[in-house]
């Protein structure tokens, strides 16, 4: 397998094992330049170790990883911009103090570095704070600092994990809106998340993993073309009771007024079925949202739950 | 390299600026002059009050004496129209036929009125008995904390007595004294014949130069080695246990966040130690000791003291990095500490003998070198040169396998979460 020449990552044939627990399988995945690319998966599914294993904090077991077409991130330190999910901050330092330190690592010169963090600082309304200690601000203003220590020496390739998790709607947009400016500027961006409308609406290509293997990698049209057609929302008299034991019918999932139902085999065959069973009020052929795509691979299917009750039985 | 620095800057600073830096370091040596001041000052002038005390004098001859030793000793404690001591007033009391007892009892009254302080009971027996058994004279009072007076009582009764068995015996107190009086032995270094022949005058060797300038070295290198290693360890922890480890990591390579936070340390111990030393030169200076100022010993002094802040620093941050939470490095911190408190503890056998087997062989081992060398080139005449040249050279061996092995252990130990590794763990780490 080769690697990509325009891809900013490039992972080929990956596998990560922490004792009995495969945490990543033979994961082979290419973020092109200048995308914003979605890492989803549940938790514990391999999400934040593969990230790892970008940044190469964690050495694969096999396969091999190009981070700006050099063999390890090590090699690119400086272009890379990171930010973990759990956040590392000093609480004792000030907001200037820590932003400066993490720029002077990435061997930004510090006039630079302070421009850079006065302009960030104002973009997301943290001007005010800059003298005060870590330990004085509020969780969502911390990761917002965070955010900046991850982009003030303005990296060719910004990786975010789980960036918006814990933070209220408005620093989320805020959050947002930066992340949206980093790409203006040309940077390459991952991030993960399992926050699926976040997911949908900023990202250009997704990646999803599940227990350790990849099960989604290309545009959110891709993927949702794949999963078309199957799918039927319906509005119908007598509601969802109407739909049981119907031969078509994969699942519903209720909304109360109106079903989505998943579909095996040709949808006119279901419909005419329909006619013939009730009034249909409302019939329409829809594409699945990353959300009903990402629950329907995660949710537990029929068999797992079978061979989870026999082992505790 | 400059990623290096920037670490190093940083982690002086954070270091310096601590409180536990600021106030045990700093503040430290202020204190104990301000106490030491404080306490001398006190014992000066705090005590400048009347104390009045009744004699019983059984005797009958010893409480003029008392009076003349009081008034002379009360005229000395006065400068200018204040008191500098306190004022002892004896006044002599009658029996008059009354019992021994009931003039007790109502002597006892009024020192609870505070009419009187103290109260002495001289037996008659006190100037007339020989041997072993002669009776004690009793001092009576409320404040039995209180001891200029009973210990000047004490002086001043038996100079009294004393003078007078001699007198009885007919012997000049004078001509005794004179007879008894003793020589000293002062002790000096040896001589040398300068290259234009003439001799320089040996140096009187005295108690300061002999026991105080080693005891300075130990302490100060005890006292950087211990405070350094401890924040450093804690500093590690800190930013492994809030994820900030991860966040360096992604910038710099972990070899280079090691020699930067061991060069950050080596530099909070090189500030602490110029604080000590010119704290150190100004006592010398202004006791007008110039001449144990050894600019030579010093330069040696740092140099042991890079080495023990790279060695211990070395093991702490291994240590620290190799483990998850404070209770894990508690216990894997124990064994380091004991290895300085050993090299502390022992460099007390040193100072006992510094030519002795058991202070060479601990010169020569690395993590006591730092103490034992430096004490025993502190101490006259030190050390063959030879011994000085080969232990720098063990230290210098075992700092860089130190630092190597650490960064070994921290490259993994850094990014290892839960459970703390066991010491064959460790060694695997190393050899990885």
């Amino acid at each position: 397998m080769t690697t990509s020449p325009n891809a900013a990552i490039s992972i080929r044939g990956v596998s990560k094992r922490f004792g009995e627990h495969q945490a990543v399988d033979n994961v082979s995945i290419d973020v092109p330049a200048g995308a914003i690319y979605g890492f989803i998966g549940p938790n514990g599914s391999g999400k934040t170790t593969t990230i790892r294993m970008i940044m190469n904090i964690l050495v694969p077991d096999s396969g091999n990883i190009q981070v700006l077409g050099r063999p390890s991130a090590a090699d690119v330190r400086d272009d890379v911009g990171y930010l973990p999910e759990e956040r590392g901050l000093y609480k004792k330092m000030t907001v200037r103090r820590v932003l400066r330190y993490y720029g002077q690592l990435k061997g930004k010169p510090v006039a630079e570095i302070d421009t850079a963090v006065q302009e960030w600082l104002a973009r997301l309304q943290l001007s005010d704070w800059i003298d005060k200690k870590v330990e004085q601000l509020s969780k969502g203003m911390a990761q917002k600092v965070q955010f900046i220590a991850a982009v003030v020496s303005q990296p060719k390739l910004l990786i975010l994990d789980e960036p918006f998790s814990g933070l209220d709607p408005v620093n989320a947009e805020a959050l947002k809106d930066a992340v949206l400016e980093m790409r203006r500027r040309g940077t390459t961006i991952v991030f993960s998340t399992h926050d699926m409308n976040a997911a949908e609406r900023l990202c250009e290509r997704i990646f999803m993993i599940f227990k350790g293997r990849k099960v989604l990698d290309g545009t959110l049209d891709d993927i949702q073309r794949e999963y078309a057609h199957d799918t039927a929302r319906v509005r119908i008299s007598g509601g969802a009771g109407v739909l049981v034991g119907l031969p078509f019918v994969e699942s519903v999932n209720d909304h109360g007024n109106y079903q989505d139902v998943r579909l095996k085999g040709d949808p006119q065959a279901f419909l005419q079925q329909l006619v013939q069973k009730t009034d249909v009020h409302h019939f329409e052929i829809t594409r699945p949202s990353l959300h009903d795509i990402f629950v329907r691979i995660a949710r537990p299917s029929a068999d797992d739950i079978q061979a989870a009750e026999g082992a505790t039985r | 390299m400059s990623r290096i620095f920037t670490i190093a800057q940083s982690e002086f600073l954070t270091l310096v600026k601590t409180k536990a830096f600021i106030f045990g370091i700093i503040l430290m040596p202020v204190l104990m002059v301000g106490f030491m001041f404080f306490m001398s000052y006190a014992q000066r002038h705090v005590d400048v009050e009347r104390r009045p005390f009744a004699v019983i004098d059984g005797t009958g001859v010893l409480f003029a004496p008392i009076v003349a030793a009081a008034d002379e000793r009360n005229a000395r404690f006065v400068s200018g129209d204040q008191r500098t001591g306190p004022e002892f007033v004896p006044t002599a009391v009658d029996l008059a036929g009354r019992s021994m007892d009931e003039v007790k009892v109502e002597l006892s009254d009024r020192i609870r009125k505070k009419e009187l302080f103290a109260f002495v009971d001289i037996p008659a027996e006190a100037i007339s008995a020989t041997g072993t058994d002669i009776p004690a004279v009793r001092y009576y009072t409320e404040t039995t904390s209180y001891e200029p007076l009973p210990n000047w009582l004490r002086t001043t009764l038996n100079e009294e007595i004393t003078k007078r068995r001699y007198d009885e015996a007919g012997i000049d107190q004078a001509l005794i004294a004179r007879l008894n009086t003793r020589t000293s032995v002062a002790t000096f270094g040896l001589l040398e014949r300068a290259t234009d022949g003439s001799v320089t005058e040996a140096k009187e060797v005295d108690g300061l130069a002999r026991m105080a300038l080693p005891i300075f070295f130990l302490g100060l290198m005890f006292m950087a080695v211990m405070t350094t290693a401890q924040q450093l360890l804690n500093a590690i922890l800190e930013e492994k246990m809030s994820k900030i480890s991860e966040v360096l990591l992604s910038s710099v390579t972990p070899f280079q966040l090691l020699m930067g936070k061991l060069l950050g340390v080596v530099c909070v111990a090189l500030l602490l130690a110029f604080v000590y030393f010119a704290g150190g030169m100004y006592a010398l200076f202004s006791s007008g000791r110039w001449d144990l100022f050894n600019p030579v010993l010093i330069a040696w002094f740092l140099l042991f003291l890079v080495c023990a802040s790279l060695l211990y620093g070395s093991v702490f941050l291994a240590l620290g990095s190799a483990c998850s939470d404070l209770k894990d490095a508690q216990s894997m911190m124990q064994p380091a500490m004991v290895l300085i408190m050993l090299a502390y503890l022992g460099s007390f056998v040193v100072i006992q003998n510094p030519e002795s087997s058991v202070a060479v062989g601990m010169s020569f081992f690395p993590t006591m070198t730092p103490f034992a060398m430096m004490l025993r080139m502190a101490m006259p005449p030190g050390p063959p040169l030879w011994q000085v040249l080969l232990s720098v050279v063990v230290l210098v061996v075992s700092t860089g396998l130190c630092v190597w092995a650490g960064s070994r252990i921290f490259r993994i130990g850094i990014l290892m979460q839960g459970k703390a590794p066991t010491l064959p763990e460790l060694l695997k780490w190393i050899r990885a």
